[in-house]
């Protein structure tokens, strides 16, 4: 078709509905508060790993929907969340990313959360423990009793995640959450005990959504040479994607020819266990986490919505907790390959969602984007998108093709 | 310090500096011309966040070669990477054949793409800040790269991060 005029340029595509979307659901900034509204505070969010927090009294910091949070290992070595928000008049707790409540603060004892500003403390199990001149101050009209932390919803899951919700009574656990797409890896992740070795973030000025996408669909192989040199082979082209429950996706495997790239080799002797050489799981979790198994190394990319045209991600490499020191190396070697900030994959996917970011940010003129490759369900089907805006309508209760009209099913159904 | 040693310090800096150079045109082989066969490269990092020593990018002279031969078939951002760098502390071996330089090094990104070209081309941002922390052998009154540690400060790598440092 030669360049078309405007009438043309917006008119609807020949696709049935649900087969593509409208781009203002990437841009509204009251369609962005909705969601966290509505999404990211009813749904299990993996905050970070176990390994992250090893020891007693260990912490982690984070957050949902803006709201702070705090992760920590009690003495009994149980990982609990509280928001990270004193009760007597709003401070942060807890500032720093990570660290140990071993030590004393300035302001506060030993084994204790203390809030610098007026001295309160909490234990591990979020017990306010000690308010400064408590009965001076209120005699006894409010005591510590009364002013314990906010504890949230955590559980400890599929290779050592932390999984939060903000959600005091949500409607599924983790398991009932995730557990169909994580079969694929469940008896990898959880053989033995895994380890983080990999951290780094960015931020990029682009929905939240269009990253989840690009974990989700890899017709975008086009772009990333490296996938096209090891990977573009009939094994390639059969690999099938799952759609299950809840808007989650699963990428099945197959095998990678890793020595196709130059300089790169096999991943066959350090795979994950219970693992064939070489194969490759995705497990795309609506509304936007990603754990990607490439033979010897684990990748979970977790993102932080910051607005509907900027998102933060979090990237995480994992390996087996056991490794000897040159398991390791060759783990992070493999990892850094692709994946990491110097990787050959990683950025170019990062370019991809900031061009989509450059077009479709807040006032831009709504836009058609379209997911209506239908390929067997096979790996360059557009289905996991599809199924995943399915899943988005219901919780927002709007079409993701005319958001502003309520839900109602596609015409093709999400598979 | 001795004449001699002085003369060679001298040798370790120009080397630093040249490389900083090539770097900044993306004379990648230049920049390999300036390092022995025996050449390290790594870049690396500490995170708070996960308590560990990372290692983001490493390789040998081969590994470091192949990487930058294989850019073309890359998509990148087209912002060119451009570095300060100062030598801090040069320390030249008794036998005088190695050496140890450390020095502050901070990267700008010029920016080309942007996320938006027509608005961001044409502005520096300060994109990383971080260490080299360089080995030499030294022969002939010249000195080679034997090692290069990037150690950065940051965590935060956006888009952009494609190239060696
Ligand atoms: S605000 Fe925390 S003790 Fe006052
Ligand atoms: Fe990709």
């Amino acid at each position: 078709m030669p360049a078309r005029n405007h009438n043309q340029w917006i008119a609807k595509p020949p696709l049935q509905q649900g087969e593509w979307i409208d781009s203002r659901i990437y841009s509204e900034q009251g369609i962005f508060n909705d969601e966290i509204e509505k999404i990211f505070k009813h749904v299990w969010v993996p905050v970070c790993h176990e390994s992250e927090l090893p020891e007693a009294y260990d912490f982690r910091t984070t957050s949902i929907g803006g709201e702070p949070i705090v992760i920590c290992r009690g003495p009994d070595n149980e990982i609990r969340a509280f928001l990270n928000v004193c009760p007597h008049r709003g401070m942060l707790i807890e500032r720093r990313p990570a660290g140990s409540f071993l030590e004393g603060q300035p302001s506060g004892n030993p084994k204790r959360m203390t809030c610098m500003f007026h001295a309160w403390q909490f234990d591990m199990k979020g017990n306010c423990v000690y308010v400064a001149r408590e009965k001076e101050g209120y005699q006894d009209r409010l005591c510590k009793e009364n002013v314990g932390l906010r504890r949230l919803r955590c559980e400890v899951k599929f290779g050592g995640f932390v999984w939060v919700n903000m959600d005091d009574n949500p409607s599924q656990t983790v398991e009932e959450w995730c557990g169909e797409p994580f079969e694929c890896l469940r008896e990898s992740l959880d053989a033995e005990p895994l380890e983080v070795f990999h951290y780094h973030k960015a931020i990029v000025d682009t929905n939240y959504k269009l990253w989840h996408d690009t974990n989700s669909e890899f017709y975008h192989d086009f772009m990333h040479y490296h996938n096209r040199i090891t990977g573009f082979n009939d094994a390639y082209f059969a690999r099938k994607n799952f759609a299950y429950k809840n808007g989650h996706v699963v990428v099945g495997t197959f095998e990678v020819n890793y020595e196709n790239y130059e300089g790169f080799e096999s991943r066959a002797e350090l795979s994950f266990p219970k693992l064939p050489p070489n194969q490759w799981y995705m497990v795309d979790l609506f509304p936007g986490f990603n754990f990607n198994l490439r033979g010897s190394a684990l990748r979970c990319d977790i993102v932080t919505p910051l607005g509907p045209d900027k998102v933060m991600i979090e990237f995480r490499g994992l390996g087996l907790k056991r490794d000897t020191p040159e398991e390791r190396i060759t783990r992070i070697n493999h990892h850094n390959s692709i994946w990491g900030p110097f990787g050959r994959n990683l950025h170019e996917d990062l370019i991809g969602v900031a061009g989509q970011g450059a077009t479709m940010s807040p006032g831009t003129e709504p836009r058609r984007i379209l997911h209506g490759r239908h390929e067997n369900e096979t790996i360059h089907d557009e289905i996991g998108m599809r199924h995943y805006y399915d899943e988005w309508g219901r919780w927002m209760n709007r079409m993701p093709s005319e958001p502003d009209k309520a839900y109602a099913p596609p015409a093709v159904a999400a598979e | 310090m001795q004449a001699n040693g002085h003369d060679k310090a001298a040798a370790v800096r120009d080397t630093i500096y040249r490389a900083a150079l090539a770097l900044d045109d993306q004379r990648w082989q230049d920049w390999l011309d300036l390092c022995a066969p025996v050449f390290h490269y790594k870049i690396t990092s500490f995170s708070p966040e996960i308590n560990k020593d990372m290692i983001y990018l490493q390789g040998t002279r081969k590994e470091m070669d192949s990487m930058v031969r294989m850019l073309p078939k890359h998509n990148t951002d087209h912002s060119p990477l451009h570095r300060h760098t100062s030598v801090y502390t040069v320390n030249v071996a008794d036998d005088g054949k190695t050496a140890e330089a450390v020095s502050s090094v901070v990267f700008y990104q010029n920016m080309l793409d942007g996320n938006n070209s027509h608005i961001e081309a044409g502005e520096t941002r300060l994109f990383l800040a971080g260490r080299y922390v360089d080995t030499f052998q030294i022969e002939d009154g010249k000195a080679k790269f034997v090692g290069r540690e990037v150690k950065l400060d940051n965590r935060r790598l956006d888009k952009g991060s494609h190239w060696p440092l």
